[in-house]
């Protein structure tokens, strides 16, 4: 029971990470109807930004995090305003392209700044854990579940009882209707981006935090949080932090007990867990576990 | 009528003769042949005065941070040798960089590109890549030098690699657990390795030195590169009741491993293959734990010990022609790489061949090259009676040394590692 649980503890924080990402998947798409794949850039540049703010300028980490989070959201509502602007109207395709361009140009971009090498963020946290209840847990990974949890409460207030969170809920549910009513539709963008390249910078700064450090491949994480939007219902913000937990448990479990249950398959069974757990979901429900079905009229 | 029937056949003539001048370019040596010994003729890569050599490495990307010093290293040991007047004393080194982006088909392409003004690769960075661009090595009889420390380059002419392969290092490293380490055959020896040739030839060290030495294997972790959460990992190892653990990885990887072993105070002898570690590490909150559990196998001495010759020399080089460079384990790497090759141009200027084919009876001429105590002697000749260097050197982490790496056990090699029989890729 002990393994079970510590498993599923490692498996929290793991969702909690891909739920961030995947949160940030989903601000973006559900206002936009666009996929962002400069999320993993942006989760990168978020964590290298918060080198710099914790190590170079030595600010505490806190508020180091605080404006790695920031600064990235300038950066993600920056390049709405000078680039997706004018690709409003346009088909989503092109702008799917424009942030795969994104990606490309971010990563040389990171490295011709900070360089190749390997970086050790300055934390608190580093490998302190606590006991308790016959468990050990990472001071990381409590912060890594406690900070998810914090972000995704504030995004739902923000969403549910501020006038710029129902100004994208009403842009999202029909742009034409909410420019009818004075919305801005510019505004309500260039907010999904700060959002969702804040969201992908915290989750990246986690990440460094971590006993791993900080290389240019840190956004690769993004890739594995990708199953987990598609999973939750790509509109879908709940379905986004739900797809992550479930990925995040699923994976480490399955690592857990590769050896008592899974050898059979093969040595690596958890890494493939989230694309068929995604694969065996869209077949019972195309539009993910909380996505909203496409109505037609015929 | 007859006048575009002439165009025509002049057309195709002219179109004939460009394929033709097509099919003889890049990888044709293009020599003009009549070297003597000591005074080879002009060939690809070679003009009589200077000697190109390519250098196909990631010089962008994740893996770049291997790539670049690496590549410094091979223009330290030539700008050296540049200022003593070049190959042979006479013949200036100039190198042809690509950037490969740690891919094969980009290998390929970029190998495609300089191999005709080349007169051979100082350095290709990789076992992909190297795999990848092997058969064209073949037919194009070039000659190139592996940075990475398979055991499979040692029986392939068209190799000129460096270094005790990875097999040697874990053998080592098991001979140094049983003999020396605290450990016996009964002991639970564990392993946890990347899924890839990289870490299958670290295990390929470990089942050999089980049957030679006697012990079990009593558990393996096999691990993707890239992996975010090792708990599952590393509770299957505690679970198993592990008390050594010999590691595959890269570094990334490598400090979350021992930092989740560190939070579930998993505190077994850990023995890690060289490219596990990197100084940033020695640096990093889990410094404390690899000080205290954590050996890693590599060559020749700690950065800036200069009691070793040859490391003497490197930090005199470095500090004329690259002061800006930090330690670096890859570094020395590629260093020693361009060693290599120096005594393989040298070979040739001396039968007076410095044609692709020409390197390649050269390698084959090649005796014993020494690298001063930074790595392994290495006796090179027929691919087929090759001996690679078998020892190997233990640190222990150390954050106060310039590469964060203490001299544990300097250069030995075991009587295990010594009876390992290298085979082809293919065999």
């Amino acid at each position: 029971m002990t393994t079970f649980l510590q498993n599923c503890f490692a498996g929290l924080s793991l969702g909690s990470t891909y739920a961030l990402v995947a949160l940030g998947f989903v601000v973006i798409y559900k206002s936009t109807g666009v996929i962002n794949f400069a999320q993993g850039g942006l989760l990168a540049l978020g964590a290298y930004l918060g080198y710099t703010f914790s190590n170079n300028l030595a600010v505490a980490f806190a508020v180091a995090v605080l404006l790695c989070c920031l600064s990235a959201a300038l950066v993600g509502a920056t390049f709405e305003r000078i680039v997706l602007r004018r690709m409003v109207g346009q088909p989503p395709f092109a702008v799917i392209m424009i942030t795969i361009g994104l990606l490309f140009v971010l990563e040389p971009l990171i490295t011709a700044v900070w360089g190749f090498e390997h970086k050790q963020v300055d934390n608190p946290w580093n490998i302190r854990t606590v006991e308790a209840f016959g468990l050990v847990f990472g001071v990381r990974d409590l912060w890594t579940i406690g900070l998810t949890a914090a972000v995704v409460l504030a995004f739902f207030l923000f969403f549910r009882f501020t006038s710029l969170g129902l100004a994208m809920r009403v842009t999202a549910f029909d742009p034409e209707a909410a420019l009818a009513q004075g919305i801005s539709a510019r505004k309500v963008y260039a907010t999904s981006w700060a959002i969702a390249a804040a969201l992908a910078a915290l989750a990246g700064i986690l990440m460094a935090a971590g006993p791993g450090g900080l290389t240019p491949s840190i956004g690769f994480i993004a890739l594995a949080a990708f199953p987990a939007m598609i999973l939750g219902g790509m509109d879908s913000p709940a379905g986004a932090v739900l797809g992550g937990l479930i990925i995040g448990l699923a994976e480490a479990i399955t690592r857990g007990y590769q050896d008592r249950l899974f050898s059979w398959a093969g040595d690596n069974v958890s890494v493939i867990v989230p694309y068929l757990l995604m694969i065996v979901i869209l077949l019972i429900r195309p539009y993910g576990l909380l996505g909203t079905k496409e109505v037609r009229r015929i | 009528m007859v006048r575009t029937k002439r165009w025509t056949a002049v057309s195709a003539l002219a179109a004939t003769a460009l394929l033709v001048a097509a099919c003889g370019g890049a990888g044709d040596d293009g020599g003009s042949g009549g070297g003597q010994a000591g005074e080879p003729a002009t060939t690809a890569g070679f003009d009589g005065t200077t000697i190109k050599l390519g250098v196909l490495s990631p010089l962008s990307g994740p893996v770049a941070v291997i790539g670049q010093p690496l590549t410094s290293g091979n223009k330290v040991w030539f700008d050296h040798i540049n200022s003593q007047g070049g190959i042979a004393g006479k013949y200036r080194v100039e190198l042809v960089q690509e950037d490969t982006q740690y891919k094969p088909d980009v290998t390929v392409q970029q190998y495609n590109k300089v191999k005709g003004d080349v007169v051979a690769f100082t350095q290709i960075l990789g076992t992909a890549p190297t795999l990848a661009v092997l058969p064209l090595l073949q037919s194009d009889e070039m000659i190139a030098a592996p940075a990475s420390l398979d055991a499979f380059w040692v029986r392939e002419p068209n190799l000129l690699p460096i270094g005790a392969p990875y097999q040697i290092q874990s053998i080592n490293a098991m001979d140094h657990y049983l003999s020396e380490g605290g450990g016996t055959t009964d002991s639970t020896i564990c392993t946890m390795i990347q899924d890839d040739v990289y870490g299958e030839a670290g295990q390929e060290g470990i089942d050999f030195a089980a049957k030679e030495y006697g012990f079990e294997v009593a558990n393996t972790q096999r691990f993707k590169v890239g992996t975010e959460n090792y708990a599952g990992q590393i509770g299957a190892l505690a679970g198993a009741g592990c008390e050594m653990v010999f590691l595959t990885a890269t570094p990334t990887d490598a400090g979350k491993i021992w930092g989740t072993a560190a939070q579930a105070k998993f505190t077994p002898k850990w023995y890690a293959q060289s490219p596990s570690f990197v100084s940033a590490l020695a640096k990093s909150a889990v410094a404390p734990y690899m000080r205290q559990y954590v050996t890693i196998a590599a060559e020749g001495t700690e950065w800036g010990d200069e009691s070793v010759p040859g490391m003497k020399d490197m930090i005199d080089r470095v500090e004329q022609y690259a002061p800006n460079q930090e330690p670096d384990y890859y570094f020395a790497f590629g260093y020693n790489q361009a060693r290599a090759m120096t005594a393989l141009l040298e070979k040739a200027v001396e039968l007076g061949d410095l044609s692709h084919a020409g390197l390649l009876r050269a390698s084959e001429e090649l005796g014993t090259v020494s690298f001063d105590g930074l790595t392994g002697d290495y006796t090179y000749g027929p691919a087929d009676t090759r001996n690679p260097p078998r020892s190997t050197t233990l640190f222990s982490v150390d954050p106060s040394k310039p590469f964060g790496l203490a001299t544990l056990k300097y250069d030995f090699t075991s009587e295990a590692a010594k009876k390992f029989e290298f085979q082809k890729a293919d065999a």
